[in-house]
């Protein structure tokens, strides 16, 4: 293992994106970081800004207007870096599938920028705090 | 205000309205054409008083309505107003901004998504659409193809 990788799974600050969700997924986002789940405990902690995150949460089913934003943010997430696909939408555009203003889902447009990113999907609507936690152990056993 | 009130106050638009119907004692819709709607909704909300919901776009084929759903709060009852465009190449409608600035943003979106034209909005730019969207094309508009 690379010491890049290994020093990114200590201790994973994320980044939070909205690319035009119904803000459900962002809310159990929100959930992980209360008393009740505290992943700080875990090291993972929401940072304000990309240039000091090791992982994006994406949430949201990628929109026209979002799409080259997220693809901006990717870019300037410093390298080896991790997306978190979170929802439904995010993962394959759930029941927005071939809706005027979808352009998603957000590993095409991630993969646009990066074809090697590192991508992690957690499906649901909205996915439990429990099945992100488990979503970000599964990805770094993998890593 | 009661029921009987409101529905005392409501027949004093009759004229302005193409028909008028009572679903329920908590629904009632009233029909007129575009050109009375500006009319009818400044009745209904300064001189009923009832409390501006919101407004919704519709494109049936024939026509495009436009709906605007005004609230009771003493009685639960929801009033609305069911405006027909008849016109389908230069749809246009009164705006109701001037008199109530809780609709501008609907009336944007409106505007928007189906290509009606509302007349004399204070502040008439894209709201809800993407920047590189083309003019004059309104994805919610029956033609356009999926």
């Amino acid at each position: 293992m690379s010491w890049k990788i290994s020093s990114l799974k200590k201790s994973i600050w994320v980044f939070h994106v909205n690319t035009g969700a119904c803000n459900n997924c962002d809310i159990e986002i929100v959930n992980l970081l209360t008393p009740r789940y505290d992943v700080e405990r875990f090291g993972i902690k929401l940072v304000g800004s990309p240039r000091h995150a090791d992982a994006l949460l994406v949430t949201g089913v990628g929109t026209a207007q979002a799409a080259p934003r997220l693809q901006e943010v990717y870019r300037q997430t410093p390298k080896p870096c991790v997306v978190f696909a979170i929802g439904a939408c995010a993962c394959g555009t759930g029941i927005f599938n071939g809706a005027y203003h979808v352009v998603g889902p957000v590993d095409k447009i991630i993969r646009e920028v990066d074809p090697n990113a590192i991508i992690a999907y957690v499906p649901g609507c909205p996915p439990k705090p429990e099945a992100m936690i488990s979503g970000v152990v599964k990805m770094l056993s993998v890593l | 205000m009661n029921q009987e009130e409101l529905n005392n106050k409501l027949s004093q638009i009759r004229d302005k309205l193409i028909g008028a119907e009572h679903k329920s004692d908590s629904r009632i819709y009233l029909l007129c054409e575009a050109e009375n709607s500006y009319a009818v909704n400044k009745f209904l909300f300064e001189d009923v008083p009832l409390r501006f919901l919101i407004a919704t776009g519709i494109d049936s084929e024939d026509c495009f309505e436009v709906l605007y759903h005004f609230s009771n709060d003493e009685t639960g009852c929801v009033v609305t107003v069911k405006a027909f465009i008849r016109d389908r190449e230069n749809p246009a409608i009164e705006s109701i901004t001037p008199f109530l600035p809780g609709a501008e943003w609907i009336e944007r979106e409106i505007h928007d998504i189906l290509g009606i034209e509302i007349k004399n909005h204070p502040n008439m730019r894209r709201l809800i659409l993407a920047d590189n969207w083309p003019e004059g094309v309104y994805p919610l508009r029956k033609e356009v193809k999926k």
